[in-house]
């Protein structure tokens, strides 16, 4: 690059600046009235007591960060984003993987097979959440009724109304939401897995389950932590689908730190409370986000040099 | 960066088969995992089939069996989601909120990409930086300073101040897109360009633009569906209702104190039919949008 540059006359040079200059202004623009004011007035917020009303709040330093990490309803919201994070991440991984594997060498089919998994992925939030509530519906649900006729009745349940299963439900809804995208990302990933490896090891009698875990999976590997790196960091600031389903309840049962944010900024009106605790989304899932992305580089570059 | 030259997978089989005969074990085979992917599909799809079968239900079967599979038929949600519900006015709010913010999104970040990618001036790595920290921060960070802030500037319930965060949470993605297009252009096309004597600006518009099209066109697609589908932006800076788009138009239907599920269904379907459309015609554009999405940052 810097030695194509250097070969340039300087008057072409100027002239690439001046346009590059005029190329990025509006985005700038844009980018800094509508993310960088904000971003850094968040700072600002955490550290007053902003009920969106007063017009010179009070400063009050660190006092919002002590309530947040005092407050047991921040931790048990933290917890409910780990079980998030934990089961959201590894389910869809897994069916993503069976998903490509089974449509790997399918011809006939493959196409619709990939359209009608992935679709849930494109569904806007809201369409999902009332599908899904019907299904869950405590008297008219699919899901009850099947258990009903199967002589399962016993578990029948409101499913999104009982505290103990209501954040599991809204889990199970979007981990059918993300698989097909997972499925997507391993079958491209997939295109470029040697197959000369798997035939080899297909004639040395190995079982499916050794050519997945031998053959394929250290090929797709930089892939694996690509889709964890985007789930994971999602899991931190989930907001819509539990906040469509559940709204965070029962009482608070299936709160994650993003819908308890929200309610404390737009319900409360404990604005710079609310502000603390999407600070602490941030905190959370932009370090998770750079480390995964380092393994994922040198893994690449690795995988490149092999 | 190299990452985003990965091609998106063609809907057609990926791998060649048929070079080895097809023995009776390969069929087995191929017959239990046709059956796997139907129970499959069918269990994926089973939430747009219970939509679709809900919407066209005659009221009084949606009061008796909402949940029953097309044991009627009738236009009657439909036709009061349209009047009743507004969804007519809902459909043509989503369209002003997503059009404009994603030709926005396709317009800054192809100039923007293009500068980043290929002309080089002071402060760029600086910029480039600064525009990308948006893909890493999540939209929770600063959305409520901002409607503070869109409130002073008199932007809040508004669908042009709607529109420029809409394209301010896509862009950084578009800009890193569109960067990783015209990166890949070779440079000895610029430089034939210029020989021939064409300015910059012609050097961009003439020369580099026409080769990024695919670009330009997944990532219009995938704006499109990310702006349509979007919930938290509408329902925070919309409040006073009467810019509602589809989204939250269909929330505060299900926040209402009595559900009408029958008409819901079909306000549903309604929301969903733009996104099915775009997904089936575009399905290259949209596969290849949303593999790159994941590959931001």
């Amino acid at each position: 690059m810097a030695a194509v540059r250097s070969t340039l006359p300087k008057v072409t040079r100027r002239a690439q600046a001046r346009l590059g200059i005029i190329f990025t202004i509006p985005l700038l623009v844009l980018v800094i009235v509508f993310f960088g004011f904000p971003l850094l007035s968040s700072l600002y917020y955490s550290v007053i007591a902003y009920d969106g009303v007063t017009a010179n709040p009070a400063f009050v330093g660190l006092a919002n960060y002590v309530q947040m990490f005092t407050d047991s309803e921040v931790w048990h919201a933290l917890g409910n984003n780990l079980i998030w994070i934990v089961i959201g991440t590894i389910a869809p991984l897994f069916l993503g993987l069976v998903f490509a594997l089974l449509l790997w060498s399918v011809k006939r089919g493959s196409r619709f097979y990939r359209l009608a998994l992935f679709f849930p992925y494109v569904m806007p939030g809201v369409a999902i959440g009332i599908a899904w509530s019907w299904i869950y519906d405590p008297l008219y649900g699919w899901l009850n009724t099947i258990l009903r006729d199967i002589g399962l009745g016993f578990l029948a349940t409101g499913w999104l109304g009982n505290p103990s299963t209501a954040l599991y439900a809204v889990l199970v809804t979007a981990i059918w939401g993300a698989s097909g995208f997972v499925m997507l990302i391993f079958l491209s990933a997939l295109q470029n897995v040697d197959m000369e490896l798997m035939d080899a090891a297909r004639l040395d009698r190995t079982s499916v389950a050794q050519r997945v875990w031998h053959v394929v999976l250290p090929q797709i590997t930089p892939v694996f932590i690509m889709v964890t790196t985007v789930t994971l960091v999602g899991g931190f600031s989930v907001f819509d689908i539990v906040f469509i389903m559940t709204s965070g309840g029962p009482d608070n049962a299936s709160d994650v730190l993003g819908t308890y944010a929200f309610t404390n900024a737009f319900q409360l009106n404990n604005i710079s409370y609310g502000t603390t605790i999407a600070l602490l989304i941030t905190a959370l899932s932009i370090p998770c986000a750079v480390i995964l992305n380092r393994i994922q580089r040198r893994l690449s570059i690795e995988g490149q040099g092999a | 960066m190299t990452a985003m030259t990965s091609r998106a997978p063609s809907m057609t089989s990926a791998r060649p088969s048929g070079y080895r005969k097809t023995s009776r074990r390969e069929r087995g085979n191929r017959i239990s995992r046709h059956t796997a992917l139907i129970i499959l599909s069918l269990l994926w799809l089973a939430p747009m089939i219970l939509i679709i079968s809900t919407a066209f239900k005659t009221r009084e079967d949606v009061q008796v069996n909402p949940f029953g599979l097309f044991t009627s038929f009738s236009f009657q949600n439909l036709v009061n989601a349209w009047t009743e519900g507004h969804f007519n006015d809902y459909l043509l709010n989503s369209v002003l909120l997503s059009i404009p913010s994603t030709a926005l999104v396709l317009i800054l970040s192809t100039f923007a990409g293009y500068a980043f990618a290929r002309l080089p001036f002071f402060g760029r790595s600086v910029a480039f930086y600064f525009v990308i920290l948006g893909l890493l921060v999540p939209f929770f960070a600063y959305m409520i300073p901002l409607y503070f802030q869109m409130r002073g500037m008199g932007l809040l319930d508004t669908l042009p101040g709607v529109d420029l965060v809409l394209a301010t949470t896509s862009v950084p993605f578009g800009t890193f897109f569109m960067r990783a297009f015209f990166s890949d252009l070779p440079g000895e096309l610029e430089q034939s360009a210029r020989i021939d004597g064409c300015s910059e600006w012609q050097i961009f518009w003439r020369v580099m633009l026409p080769l990024v099209r695919p670009g330009i066109s997944a990532l219009g697609v995938f704006t499109f569906l990310q702006t349509w589908n979007n919930f938290l932006v509408p329902i925070l800076f919309l409040p006073g209702g009467s810019f509602r788009p589809l989204t939250t138009g269909l929330f505060q239907f299900i926040s209402g104190r009595q559900i009408d599920i029958g008409p819901l269904a079909a306000a549903t379907l309604i929301t969903l039919i733009p996104v099915v459309a775009v997904f089936l015609i575009m399905q290259r554009q949209v596969a290849e949008g949303f593999i790159s999405g994941a590959i931001k940052g």
